[in-house]
């Protein structure tokens, strides 16, 4: 699914400070209703604290979002209301719980009875999911985390799914795996943000891309364009999957 | 004293009931804790809001127990959310370390004690005598247990079971686990963490003015009651901070030790027999019974 035209997120010059380190100093990114946009950079280049902005987990020094064309609530629990959901740096899966607990809890904001037609969905995209429900999520492998961590997400039917490097620690295989049902999760309809420091397998599943870099744009483009840009290639690409370019 | 078999089973008894209510006080404190990973010493302060409170719509106002109990509750639930709101929230706000609500909450916690002391005085009452049962049911063989016992462990169990159902049965109760866990996924999930963290200090406040009503029943009620919630961060550290099923073991332990000291060595040593449990404990499982290791917690 590609994209309509129509601006579904839109981050206008989004600034954040942690005390005196500036983490973004100008961001601006805009996602179509039905594209997948990555957002790539090495490590500290601000691409968590970007999501985090968008979510209302940190405070922005400046700039707007707005969804739909009408600004964003610095709530998270609003934005994920309006249809944002994020699948967080590092899983973050409630390790206690349940994976139908945490399938559960990604529905807070969902009517009950709507939740059993979420879960069969979730269950068609992950069926992995559907033979662990009653198993504790801490005992999961890395891949069914981050499967259980972004089932989780899609529980709260977003109109915008956020991923922060879903890739984090995981063979390739299992990457190329989540990947895949990335793709067939926006097929369906979901638009998709992603951050990630694959930048290969990133420019390979989304439409169009931002790099960024200390908090700034370094480039943004159609992917295919910039995985053939020599400088993209050089800095984020050089060493075979891009891991460790930073 | 001698043993006999009949002291043991009555101070079984004494001790469940009185586990029971440090039970009710400790699993108030380890919410709370298990959320904002600090301990919070104004527990004994709401404690004593319900007790005075139970105290003056009982004998002031002339309301039956049950009214006066639902009242009392309701204010400590309400004075625990107060709390929250002036005195922790704006320092969670400014700063992830949580020493400083540990400060601010010993603070909060003689705050309201002078609170009692200058408004109505620091002398000791006891709840009037109408008010709760006050018989004692022979259970053959020289077994004795008061009535104000038998209830406050029913009382006890029942408000516990409820919780449990209100936090394996609910949304938001699935959200408050959640949370337990992980703090900002929590948030991430929609749930609305502020609401969150004033529901849990109410049904921590609701919870030790159940106690604190209970502790006015079976000693007396004054404004330095609610020290008596040191006895449950024991019971809590004992069975693991922030594990609820941790709380009730820890607190059922201490009441056994306490009551059955008492029956079998020396009421004055109760305090010394509790304390000489919790290091000993301590040495051998510092994280307690439930308690999750450092490694464990994310
Ligand atoms: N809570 C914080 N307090 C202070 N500085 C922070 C905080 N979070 C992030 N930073 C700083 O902000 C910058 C951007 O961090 P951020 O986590 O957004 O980077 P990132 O692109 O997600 O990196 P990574 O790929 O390693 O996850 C870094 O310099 C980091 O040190
Ligand atoms: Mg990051």
């Amino acid at each position: 699914m590609a994209g309509t035209g129509k601006s579904l997120l839109e981050a206008r010059d989004l600034r954040v400070n942690y005390g005196a380190i500036t983490a973004l100093s100008g961001f601006s990114l805009s996602l179509m209703e039905g594209e997948i946009v990555s957002v790539i950079g090495a490590n500290g280049a601000g691409k968590s604290t970007f999501m985090n902005a968008l979510m209302g987990m940190v405070k922005l020094a400046g700039g707007t979002i707005l969804l739909d064309g009408c600004p964003l609530s610095t709530r998270t629990w609003k934005a994920v209301q309006c249809g944002l959901a994020l699948v967080p740096e590092g899983r973050r899966v409630f390790a206690p719980l349940t994976v139908e607990e945490n399938l559960r809890i990604g529905a807070f904001t969902r009517r009950e009875a709507d939740i059993q037609e979420d879960l069969d969905w979730v269950f068609s995209l992950f069926p992995r999911l559907k033979e662990r429900l009653g198993q504790y999520a801490g005992t999961l492998s890395g891949g069914e985390q981050q499967m259980l961590a972004i089932a989780r997400a899609l529980m709260a039917r977003p109109r915008v799914l956020l991923l922060d490097e879903p890739s984090l620690g995981l063979a390739p295989i299992v990457i190329r795996d989540i990947f895949k049902e990335l793709r067939r999760i926006n097929e369906q309809g979901v638009s998709i943000l992603l951050v990630e420091q694959n930048a290969k397998q990133a420019l390979l599943l989304s439409h169009r891309a931002y790099v960024l870099q200390t908090g700034r744009l370094l480039k943004e483009g159609n992917s295919k364009d910039l995985l053939q840009d020599p400088d993209i290639r050089a800095a984020y690409l050089g060493q075979g999957a891009g891991r460790g370019a930073a | 004293m001698s043993f006999s078999l009949s002291t043991l089973i009555q101070q079984i008894i004494n001790g469940l009931s009185l586990g029971s209510v440090y039970a009710l006080i400790a699993v108030g404190y380890s919410l709370v804790y298990s959320i904002l990973l600090f301990s919070n010493f104004a527990h004994g302060g709401f404690l004593v809001v319900g007790g005075y409170a139970c105290y003056f719509l009982l004998t002031q106002w002339g309301y039956n127990t049950a009214v006066s109990m639902a009242g009392a509750l309701a204010a400590s639930g309400l004075v625990a959310v107060l709390t929250e709101r002036l005195a922790y929230k704006p320092i969670r706000e400014r700063t992830p370390i949580t020493l400083y609500l540990l400060i601010a909450s010993m603070g909060v916690n003689i705050v309201i004690e002078n609170i009692f002391v200058v408004t109505v005085g620091g002398r000791i009452r006891a709840l009037p005598q109408s008010t709760f049962p006050t018989g004692v049911f022979e259970l053959g063989g020289g077994v004795t247990v008061s009535a104000s016992d038998i209830l406050s462990l029913v009382v006890a169990a029942v408000f516990l079971v409820l919780l449990q159902l209100f936090l394996t049965r609910t949304r938001w109760g699935l959200a408050i686990r959640a949370a337990a866990c992980d703090l900002r996924t929590a948030g991430l999930m929609g749930v609305n963490v502020t609401f969150l963290i004033a529901l849990v200090f109410f049904v921590a406040g609701l919870l030790a003015a159940v106690g604190g009503i209970f502790l006015s029943v079976r000693y007396s009620l004054y404004p330095q009651l609610g020290s008596i919630t040191t006895k449950a961060f024991i019971a809590a550290v004992i069975g693991g901070l922030g594990s609820l099923p941790g709380a009730v073991l820890g607190s059922l332990i201490l009441g056994l030790a306490e009551m059955l000291t008492a029956g079998f060595i020396s009421s004055q040593m109760r305090d010394l027999v509790v304390y000489s449990l919790l290091v000993l404990i301590l040495l051998v499982r510092p994280a307690g019974f439930f308690g999750r290791t450092a490694g464990e917690k994310i």
